[in-house]
């Protein structure tokens, strides 16, 4: 069956962001979630001594940041919008309270397969992101799994 | 002198591992003690690689590399040892819906044989399609044993294999460089080529050999204090 | 809670090595705690009885939840080391569902001493020893 999608769609950026500000309470309420007590990111005394000379959030920080509003009208579909199937993170630079984090995503890959659930399309979404210096601090590639 | 091999793994060629070759052999010769294999059958998703040679790494780790596939049919995901040109022409690998009768048929007459893979699996599994169509002939084996199954799978295949009298194998299904190696299958003959493998498929002895720890049972661990 | 192994260089750094294995009983205010905080309170992630009405069998936990638990199990075992964790990738096989023990596992898979680096597969597992999020993890030591 052929996949039914524009391939131009594929690399070329269909959504940048507004930043996002990230403060340290929202870091705070993201590190007491997950039980994270590594003082590099909860304990801002210790971490100015630490590598990076002050707080920062912990890597898995950088998958919390939500799309557009927009993000799925850009996203193709084949049939139900689905799950989460999956993400893969290059963790680049480290995210601080006070930084302004802009989102850049595009198509990455689309291919289908058959699981225990049905047919599966599998559309890869690579999102860039960027601090307010335009440095690059992650990418995060989504696996989103559709059933057509 | 008796063969054991995993019958079913994937390296990074397939789309949803992680795992290097190199990697795998690696491990298997860490884990040599715990999972006494003698090679591996890379059965990568909807694809072969008839130019990817494998005999440098062989060598260097003294472990067997043979080269398979895992296809997508209506009635489940299926291993198929022995690929050639002729069936790579003859059938688009990255189809998912192949038919599933003549990929078996026709595989046997071109050199291969085509093994039904985790059939107690939901939709990708024989069993369930057993349950609304007409059984397939010409099945020489199943795998009975995958080391990705949930519960309840693997013993569903075994009744399978009880009711229809097919040949029963093992594979890990690794996706993973840990995992490589969990699940295989003995054969009583010397397996070194692809062509053996087939050939003690279709006809030689087997078993499927399981090299999973046994599991203990899991404490139960305090919840996180939520703030 | 037993000691959970962390290391102190790369020459400490085995293949075969590790990471965990650890049990920790993941709560439903757990998750909500945490789809509180990253803005994903909704239905799914909180509450049985609407996550049943979009076909779950019960709330779940959110992916990037589980993405979080297996960073942590990363970076708590580079403890002070020094070493960043440079990229995490998981695929989410089942849901995971709370008020269950989940057990987290990882072996490191891969060193390579040109750039003092380390791979690691890493999983999470429900009681019954199913993979329900499966994951591999490359960390930077210092040069």
């Amino acid at each position: 069956m052929a996949l039914n999608y524009d391939p131009a769609l594929i690399g070329r950026v269909f959504e940048t962001t507004d930043p996002v500000p990230v403060s340290a309470e929202m870091i705070k309420k993201f590190t007491d979630a997950i039980g994270e007590t590594n003082p590099l990111h909860t304990d801002p005394a210790a971490a100015a001594k630490g590598p990076y000379g002050g707080m920062t959030a912990p890597p898995s920080f950088a998958v919390t940041f939500r799309n557009g509003q927009h993000f799925f009208q850009h996203v193709p579909r084949f049939g139900k919008q689905g799950f989460d199937a999956g993400k893969d993170v290059e963790f680049v630079a480290p995210i601080r309270p006070g930084d302004s984090i802009t989102l850049s995503s595009h198509v990455k890959e689309i291919y289908e397969k058959t699981g225990r659930t049905g047919s599966m399309v599998f559309v890869i979404v690579r999102t860039t992101l960027k601090n307010q210096k335009g440095e690059v601090v992650a990418h995060v590639d989504h696996r989103f799994m559709n059933r057509p | 002198m008796s063969t054991i091999l995993d019958l079913h793994s994937h390296s990074e060629a397939s789309e949803d591992s992680r795992a290097p070759l190199e990697a795998y052999l690696n491990w298997l010769r860490l884990r040599h003690a715990e999972r006494p294999l003698h090679g591996i059958v890379l059965t990568e998703h909807r694809q072969f690689n008839a130019a990817a040679d494998y005999r440098a790494l062989e060598d260097k780790f003294g472990i067997l590399v043979l080269k398979a596939s895992e296809v997508e049919t209506d009635y489940g995901h299926v291993l198929v040892f022995g690929v050639n040109e002729e069936m790579t022409r003859r059938f688009d690998f990255a189809d998912v819906r192949l038919p599933a009768q003549e990929l078996i048929d026709e595989v046997a007459r071109m050199g291969g044989v085509a093994v039904p893979c985790h059939p107690g699996r939901p939709t990708v599994g024989l069993c369930e399609h057993y349950g609304k169509k007409p059984p397939l002939e010409n099945v020489v084996a199943v795998e009975v044993l995958n080391g990705g199954s949930r519960k309840g799978e693997d013993e569903r295949s075994e009744e399978l294999v009880q009711r229809f009298g097919y040949g029963a194998i093992g594979g890990s299904d690794s996706h993973l460089v840990s995992l490589i190696g969990l699940c295989a299958t003995r054969f009583d003959a010397d397996v070194r080529t692809i062509e053996d493998l087939v050939r003690e498929l279709r006809t030689g002895a087997y078993e499927p050999v399981d090299f999973r720890p046994r599991r203990k049972a899991v404490p139960h661990a305090a919840a996180v204090e939520v703030k | 809670m037993a000691e959970i192994k962390t290391i102190a260089s790369y020459e400490e750094v085995q293949i075969g090595d590790a990471l965990g294995p650890e049990e920790m009983y993941l709560s439903k205010d757990q998750v909500r705690a945490y789809a509180r905080a990253t803005g994903m309170y909704v239905p799914r992630f909180t509450d049985d009885e609407g996550a049943r009405k979009e076909g779950l069998p019960g709330m779940i936990t959110p992916g990037n939840m589980s993405l979080a638990i297996l960073s942590k199990l990363v970076t708590d075992w580079v403890g002070a080391s020094g070493a960043r964790m440079v990229r995490l990738g998981t695929t989410y096989r089942q849901p995971v569902l709370p008020d269950h023990t989940i057990a987290l596992h990882g072996f490191v898979t891969h060193k390579n001493d040109a750039d003092h680096s380390a791979e690691m597969d890493v999983w999470i597992e429900n009681e019954d020893g199913e993979r329900l999020v499966i994951g591999t993890a490359s960390v930077q030591f210092p040069k």
